[in-house]
Order: structure tokens, then C-alpha cells, then sequence
């Protein structure tokens, strides 16, 4: 029993490094956010707490902060619809109907999610400068889905492969076409698999750095990641107060989403990678 | 395990020939379901990295005539130090960086498959880092590394660890741990993750039994544990030396690359010349680390065994 005892403490302080290990910096980061001076940890500065960089950060009008969240969710949730929605049209073909030629297709969609992006994002500056639409939101919700294709389909294959042929068989006797079996049928039955997929394509999306930093010139689309990067301030000196505040800010609804669907992300996550 | 499921639900067509050279109707379905996919795919990924090979053969600089140049760039290239340098970097900041990450991960891996008080509220946490945007957590970490007054510095000096505060971005090995520091808080929770997976499919008859056997912890662990989520590891391992390769986020936030371009990754270097119009040049650096990339993503496929199970 002296192993199970042992057992028990270590697991007690891995778990309490683990928390700390991942939430220590969050907590700077508020801390920096609501103090009025960045320097409140040298030794005869006092943390006085203020919510004015908070103040500053959404109301101001040269910071352009709520125009990047405002893109930012925009742009990730049109690309994690759209996604979802075309990863589950293949998804249903790769797991019911006769693809051809359907293990060269799979491998190409996984070999596609190994690219370096700064391999494609050139090409898709030139695109872009010649279709006009640096600067749009298009101009990365297109490249946003097509960049979080491949995992979306793994992970719908896999929920797909799940759920009972029978179900399609009983649509087609009942004169469904393909597509109405997809939505009709699938989608309820998949609903919870669909929404851990689309979760994950939001996340994706909403991270994504590259893209957005050489698709965008101004505010008018660029995305927070990018925006929170660029954030310099006016007279040379960097406003942490600021820059931590509008960070605390992004991170509040993705602490929200991580904490009310933590199952679903881990389950998605998993399938695109283990399974996947 | 994926494979598996592939293989009962849609690799047993019934009674079709393997080469026909007519599709039939439900076939010709099936390609319209797959269209919109390939559609986005093509146009936005095979394209875009196609154009990148070409443009690569090119002198395509932002306001000159674009030339042909054949292989040109890419002999340049090999006698660019600059480009070396990044090379070294890149391959240094894989090598020490991944298995840091995974390291951790199979640790928080391992606490998280045990039953303790509050697992969903732990997995939550952990998830948190990996959903923060790499970008937004590096400009937290170059305030933690601030020189003045960074929570880094401040720990070092309450726990009298150096004498004077440490210049972590301004000195090169300074940054290079900064970076990879940065690196693993955001990426450690993404291998933890998997790592799970793998740890809980692993059956408790085992462990049961090896505890009437009297194996202690470490023979559990070497014994069970390990070569069971070899597997899981081995994924693990290349999903991230894959994205630890084109690393740029954390980045181009913390050092930009510097001090004097000694942090300076393949996709920032090719980042550069790009911002910089020069598209030529810029395009021959990222086929390289395309290449690499795709060496590698061979290697796992190869030892996922995809091919054996999927056809």
C-alpha cells in the first residue's frame, strides 16, 4: 500500500503541474492586462489594477481591435461551415458510394495536410491580388476551407463509417435521393460528430497566421492572431497594458468553448489524428 | 483502427469489376459528392504549391520583367548562409523541440488516464494552450521573456537563480530556448491529447495482472505502457516533427527571427524574400521545405501502414 500511497501524491502534484504549467501564463497576461504599469513584478513597483487598457483597447479607434475579433469570428465560422459541410459530402461518397479511384483521393487529401503553408502562400497572394480580393473576407474564408479540408474529412469518415447502412437503404426504398439521405438522415444521426468537426475547423481557422498576415493590408479583414502580432504602439514604446488586454479579451471565448465542449474537441482531435 | 473501419464500411463494393472504364450512374453520384472538395483542394492547395514550383525557376521580383532562370535560385540558394543558417536552426529547433513536447505530453498524458477529481475541468485546461492562437500566446511569452521586468527574469532573481537578469531575446541562445519554451506550452497539450488516446485503449486486464505479478511502476510502464502506445507514439512523433518544420507563428511574434538571424526558421526565411517581392527566390526556399515535409510525410505513411490496410 506504501506504492498506492506514493501513487496518489505523485498524480496529485502532476496534475497540480500540469494546471500550472498551463494556465501560469494566462494569469500574467490578465494580470498585465488590469495593471495600470507592465512592471508591477519588480520589487518596489505596486500593481495598481485598472480596466482603462481594456477601455482603450475596445473603444478606441485607431486600435481597430473589435474590427479584427469582428473579422476573426466571421471569417473562422463561414470557413468551418462551409468546410463541414463540403467534407461531409465526401465523406459520405468515401464511406457509402463507389468512389473511383477513392485510396488515391484519400492519400491525396492526406498528403495535402503535410504542405507548409508558406509553400502555397505566394501563389495564393497572386490569386488573390488578381482576383481583387486582398483584403475581403473571401480572400481567406476560400483558402481557410480548402486549408482545413483534409482533417475535417478524416475525422467525418471516421463518424460517418459509424453510423448503420440500413439507414440509407430504408431512404433510398422510401425514394430519397443521395443528398437528401446525407442531410436528412446523416446529419441528425452524425449531428454530435459533425459539431466536434466543425468545432476544430473553427479553431483551426480562427489560429491561422500566415495566410492572414499576407492576405490582408488593413483592418478591413485582417483576423486578431494577426492584428495582436502587428500591435505596436504609437510612440515607439510597446503598450502592454493593451496588447495583454486584447489578448485576455481573445481568449475568453475560446476558454468558454474549450470548457463547455472539451469532450467533443478531444474527441474530434483524436479521431483526425489517431485514426486519422 | 481507422483503417479497420474503412474496410468494413466502404472497401466491399458489391461485385464491381476494379477497372471499368465507364462509370456507372451511382459512380458518377459519387464523383459529384466529391467534386466541391477536390474543387477547394486544387484550387486553393495543388495549384497554389504548383505555382510555387514554377515561380521558383523564375526571377520574379515586384516590378522587374519576370526571367527565366532554370535552376539558378536554387544554386544560389545552396551558397546562401543565410540560408543555411535557417536550415541549422530548423533542424536544431525539430531535434530539441519534439521530443521535449512529447516528453511532457506522455507525462500529462499519463495523469490525465488516471481517475482523479475533476478530469473534465484538467482536460479543459490542458486544451486551453492548444486553442490559443500561436501568434496571441507569443506575445505573451515576449512580455514573460521582457528583460526588465518579464515574469522570467522575475523568477529567475526570486529563486536566486542568476545573479543578473538574463537577456532571453537578445542573446542566441536565449532565444532559441525562449522559442522552444514558447513552442512546447502550445504544442505539449496537442501531443497530451493523443497521447491519451493511445494510453486509455490500452486494457486494464494488463495492468491488473501485472500488479498480482508484483511489477513495480517503472516495469509497468517499460513493460505495458510503452511498447502498446508505440504506435500512438510513433503518429505523435511525426505529426509534430511536421509541424515543428514549417514552424512560424511563435516565430515571427517572439524574435523575428533575430538576434541577427540566428532563429530565423525555413518558412520565415522564405517569409522574408516574399514580403520583400522577391517571389523567384522565396518560392525556391519553400519547395525545399516542401520537400522536406513530404520526405517526411512518406516516412508516415509508410510506418502507419496506410497502404496494407487501405487497399
Amino acid at each position: 500500500m506504501k506504492e498506492e500511497r506514493l501513487k496518489k501524491i505523485l498524480l496529485a502534484l502532476g496534475a497540480l503541474l500540469t494546471v500550472l504549467f498551463c494556465l501560469s501564463p494566462f494569469f500574467y497576461m490578465a494580470l498585465t492586462g488590469l495593471s495600470l504599469h507592465p512592471d508591477f513584478l519588480l520589487p518596489d513597483r505596486p500593481l495598481c489594477i485598472t480596466l482603462s487598457h481594456f477601455h482603450t483597447v475596445v473603444a478606441s479607434d485607431s486600435v481597430h481591435f473589435v474590427a479584427f475579433l469582428r473579422n476573426s469570428l466571421i471569417i473562422s465560422t463561414a470557413s468551418a461551415v462551409i468546410c463541414v459541410f463540403i467534407a461531409s459530402l465526401a465523406a459520405y461518397a468515401i464511406t457509402r458510394l463507389p468512389v473511383p479511384g477513392k485510396v488515391f483521393l484519400m492519400f491525396l487529401v492526406l498528403a495535402v495536410s503535410m504542405f507548409p503553408p508558406v509553400s502555397l502562400v505566394s501563389y495564393l497572394f497572386k490569386l488573390m491580388s488578381a482576383l481583387g480580393w486582398i483584403n475581403t473576407y473571401q480572400g481567406l474564408i476560400f483558402p481557410y476551407v480548402a486549408w482545413t479540408l483534409p482533417l475535417s474529412l478524416w475525422i467525418l469518415i471516421s463518424y460517418f463509417a459509424q453510423v448503420p447502412k440500413d439507414l440509407d437503404r430504408a431512404g433510398l426504398i422510401d425514394g430519397c435521393s443521395r443528398l437528401q439521405i446525407l442531410v436528412k438522415i446523416i446529419f441528425p444521426v452524425a449531428a454530435p460528430g459533425i459539431f466536434s468537426t466543425m468545432l476544430l475547423a473553427f479553431v483551426f481557422a480562427f489560429n491561422e497566421f500566415l495566410f492572414a498576415l499576407m492576405l490582408t493590408t488593413d483592418h478591413s479583414a485582417r483576423t486578431v492572431p494577426v492584428g495582436i502580432a502587428l500591435f505596436e504602439g504609437l510612440y515607439g514604446q510597446i503598450p502592454w497594458g493593451e496588447i495583454m488586454a486584447a489578448t485576455t479579451i481573445t481568449t475568453i471565448p475560446v476558454v468558454i468553448l474549450t470548457l463547455m465542449f472539451q469532450r467533443r474537441i478531444i474527441q474530434g482531435l483524436t479521431r483526425g489524428a489517431v485514426k486519422g | 483502427m481507422k483503417t479497420e473501419r474503412l474496410k468494413k464500411s466502404s472497401f466491399h463494393l458489391p461485385g464491381r469489376p476494379a477497372r471499368v472504364p465507364a462509370l456507372d450512374r451511382e459512380q458518377w453520384i459519387a464523383l459529384g459528392f466529391m467534386v466541391p472538395l477536390l474543387l477547394f483542394v486544387v484550387l486553393f492547395i495543388l495549384v497554389p504549391v504548383l505555382g510555387t514550383l514554377v515561380d521558383s525557376f523564375f526571377l520574379d521580383v515586384t516590378y522587374l520583367p519576370k526571367r527565366f532562370l532554370g535552376l539558378e535560385n536554387y544554386g544560389w540558394l545552396l551558397r546562401d548562409p543565410g540560408f543555411w543558417q535557417s536550415v541549422r536552426f530548423t533542424c536544431l529547433f525539430v531535434v530539441v523541440s519534439v521530443p521535449l513536447e512529447i516528453a511532457l505530453g506522455l507525462m500529462i498524458a499519463l495523469v490525465l488516464n488516471e481517475q482523479l477529481p475533476m478530469r473534465g475541468l484538467l482536460r479543459a485546461c490542458v486544451l486551453i494552450p492548444w486553442a490559443i492562437p500561436a501568434a496571441v500566446s507569443g506575445r505573451v511569452f515576449e512580455l514573460i521573456y521582457n528583460y526588465s521586468f518579464g515574469a522570467a527574469n522575475y523568477l529567475f532573481r526570486v529563486l536566486h537563480l542568476t545573479e543578473r537578469p538574463v537577456n532571453w531575446l537578445g542573446s542566441e541562445a536565449g532565444a532559441f530556448l525562449a522559442l522552444v519554451v514558447a513552442d512546447s506550452w502550445k504544442t505539449t497539450p496537442f501531443a497530451a491529447i493523443i497521447l491519451l488516446a493511445g494510453l486509455s485503449s490500452i486494457p486494464d486486464d494488463l495492468y491488473r495482472q501485472a500488479k498480482v505479478d508484483r511489477a513495480t511502476f517503472i516495469q509497468r510502464f517499460s513493460r505495458i505502457t510503452l511498447p502498446l502506445l508505440k504506435p500512438v507514439l510513433i503518429v505523435t512523433l511525426l505529426f509534430r516533427t511536421i509541424d515543428a518544420l514549417r514552424v512560424f507563428d511563435v516565430i515571427y511574434v517572439l524574435t523575428g527571427g533575430g538576434p541577427g538571424g540566428t532563429t530565423t526558421s525555413l518558412s520565415l526565411f522564405g517569409y522574408h524574400y516574399f514580403s520583400a517581392g522577391d517571389f523567384g527566390y522565396g518560392s525556391a526556399v519553400s519547395v525545399i521545405l516542401f520537400l522536406l515535409a513530404f520526405a517526411l510525410s512518406i516516412i508516415y505513411v509508410k510506418l502507419g501502414h496506410f497502404e496494407r490496410e487501405v487497399s
